[in-house]
């Protein structure tokens, strides 16, 4: 299955990355398959999906550090199949940092220039560059083991920037890393990104991650995009039923599409709930599986009688009941079991947005959103 | 709880036991190569000339510079030919693998005597190796190497070798990383080798016994070849010899383990 692009054309001198039809087996494991990607020079492009979904894989291609057993490598125009890693304009950033335990913070980032030759001022000069881009400054005598996680990230990202290379791989670099500093580190890797304007290739299996550092996104699962975008066209239109559960949607309702008109599309599930959203823009019903909606865009209520029930065209409106609560400081998550159907809905209500409500479990609740708020997937 | 205290009461009069018998004899021998007593089995009180008679012994000598040059030698291509090995059987895959680090097991498991006859045939039958430093050598590095195979082979699998990708990933060509990464990280593992070669090969008798041919006394040979006239102070100068060289290796090794325990 392919990714589709949205229809964005790049610009092909834009283009600073390209793979084409690229397959990656091991033994009987199709761990990258048929894969073409094209990345625009200067973003900083992720590739998230769950473990084993092949976005390591498909990176160490890239660098050359496995074999591709199909298709083409392109850096900057050039053809790269047959370089090894150490001839190819791409450095990499490896999970675990790699740093060389037996060279101090200096040694390490000037590491690639000594096998360049450079003259030794040089090295020296653009070594001490590259430690005050990432904020060493003080600890160039340090070796690896008496460095943080957080530094020792930064040595590894001021190793492969001093390159130059045309592309920067980053192998889940944050990936080790407390939330906290997780964070931080995101920042930083976004703040020189700008500041060198290298492309950046990020893998992560990460969504926030990926949503807050990412220009572009590419979702991965089983050796295949699935769906490529910007953070936003990402989370808020997933395209397929996994997107949208791995971009956090949970509420998926699958079921046949019964009616198109007036630019809506309505959905029947197999429990009998009609659901209407907005045409998608081909304005095609064809292989429609079914309809999310994010948990944050959904509005609660204690059920009351008497009120008129909102057009289904306009308001999808349910009822059910509160199934359980669960208190996560900035949101509480609700738990709805809808009347009818063994269907659990989530429901997320900020504090801003009035989570205490007394809404205690077996409370006898009233969910509803904006017809707009549906998405609907394919596959 | 009482049962307990027996028991570890036991098992302190085993512990001092063993220790005892592990270290007594070799006590024995350095105090009384310093012992004026002439059949160095009592203290007479403090003298050197056994020494100054074990330097002076042109046997004795000849003997200490051949195993010198023996375990010189020996550690050199033993190390060599160890570090290569491991290397392939770690990075290689090939069938037969398994096997083959198994049976590399095989000139350390194997008794001395059969492995020294069955060389001396080899040599002398078959291979037409002319008995002395040759035969001595050779016979040395297969007993010695598997010990070199099996340090460095066990540091291997402690490797992190994304070392060795990131290098690559700078622009080192893969013997550059050798040289620049994976070579430093295996240093301590090559040398630590080296240093158990070194009393492995100085010391050896059964082996060498049966390869020396005439005239190739080595050290251990020659303190074999006193025994018939009884234990001389002389043989215990020797003994002191051995027990040092052996006991300065173990010790380089340990402080060599020490500083890459804090080192990495």
């Amino acid at each position: 299955m392919q990714a589709s692009d949205k229809g964005e054309t790049i610009n092909e001198s834009d283009i600073c990355l390209e793979v084409r039809d690229v397959v990656k087996r091991f033994g009987d494991l199709t761990a990258v398959d048929h894969v073409n990607l094209q990345i625009r020079d200067g973003e900083i492009f992720s590739f998230l999906g769950p473990s084993g979904c092949g976005k390591s894989t498909l990176l160490r291609v890239v660098a050359g550090l496995e074999n591709q057993d199909q298709g083409d490598v392109i850096i900057a125009g050039r053809n790269v199949n047959d370089l090894p890693p150490y001839k190819r304009d791409c450095n990499t950033v490896f999970q675990n940092h790699a740093l060389f335990p037996h060279m101090t913070v200096t040694e390490n980032i000037g590491f690639g220039l000594v096998e360049r030759k450079l003259p030794k001022s040089e090295i020296k000069e653009k070594v001490a560059a590259k430690i005050d881009l990432v904020n060493l400054s003080g600890m160039e005598n340090r070796r690896p083991d008496q460095l943080s996680g957080g530094q020792k990230q930064r040595v590894a990202l001021a190793r492969s920037l001093i390159l130059e290379p045309t592309v920067l791989l980053l192998d889940e670099p944050l990936a080790a890393l407390d939330r906290k500093l997780r964070k931080e580190m995101q920042i930083e890797l976004k703040r020189i990104q700008r500041e060198v304007g290298t492309t950046f290739l990020n893998v992560t299996h990460d969504q926030k991650e990926a949503l807050s550092v990412s220009d572009r996104i590419g979702i991965m699962n089983e050796g295949a995009f699935l769906q490529i975008g910007t953070p936003d066209e990402i989370y808020e239109n997933p395209g397929s039923i996994f997107v949208a559960s791995f971009m956090g949607a949970t509420n998926i309702f699958t079921g046949n599409v019964v009616s198109q008109r007036d630019g809506k599309i309505e959905l029947e599930t197999s429990d009998g709930l009609k659901i209407f959203a907005p045409e998608p823009e081909d304005q095609s019903g064809d292989q429609v599986s079914g309809f999310s909606v994010h948990p944050e865009l959904i509005s609660l209520k204690p059920e009351t009688s008497g009120e008129p029930p909102a057009d289904p065209t306009e308001r999808t409106e349910f009822h059910g009941t509160i199934h359980e609560v669960f208190y996560q400081g900035d949101f509480s998550e609700f738990t709805v079991a809808l009347k009818g159907t063994d269907m659990l809905m989530t429901v997320h209500l900020t504090r801003g947005r009035g989570y205490r409500l007394q809404l205690p479990e077996g409370q006898d609740v009233t969910i509803s959103w904006d017809f707009t708020n549906s998405n609907v997937l394919r596959g | 709880m009482k049962k307990k205290r027996t028991a570890s009461k036991i098992l302190w009069v085993l512990s001092i036991l063993t220790l005892i018998f592990l270290w007594a004899p070799m006590i024995l021998i350095i105090v009384f190569s310093f012992s004026n007593n002439k059949y160095g089995s009592s203290w007479e009180g403090f003298t050197l000339k056994w020494y100054l008679k074990l330097f002076t012994n042109d046997q004795v000598r000849d003997a200490l510079m051949r195993s010198l040059i023996i375990a010189g030698v020996t550690v050199v291509i033993a190390t060599l030919i160890g570090t290569i090995t491991a290397y392939g059987l770690y990075k290689l895959n090939f069938k037969g693998k398994q096997f083959l680090r198994t049976s590399i097991l095989l000139p350390i498991v194997f008794p001395s005597v059969v492995t020294g006859s069955a060389l001396l045939v080899f040599f002398t039958r078959f291979l037409h190796i002319p008995l002395g430093y040759p035969s001595i050598i050779i016979a040395h590095i297969v007993f010695c190497s598997p010990l070199a195979v099996f340090i460095i082979l066990g540091r291997m699998q402690r490797f992190d070798w994304s070392w060795e990708e990131a290098a690559l990933d700078l622009g080192a060509t893969p013997f550059r990383t050798f040289l620049r990464v994976t070579g430093p990280q295996l240093l301590p593992a090559i040398m630590a080798s080296a240093m158990l070669i070194f009393p492995w090969s100085f010391d050896d008798f059964v082996i060498t016994y049966f390869v020396a041919g005439v005239g190739s006394t080595t050290l251990p040979i020659y303190v074999f070849s006193q025994l018939r006239f009884g234990a001389t102070p002389v043989i215990n100068t020797i003994g002191t010899l051995f027990v040092s060289v052996t006991m300065l290796g173990l010790l380089l090794v340990y402080l060599m383990q020490k500083r890459t325990k804090t080192g990495s």
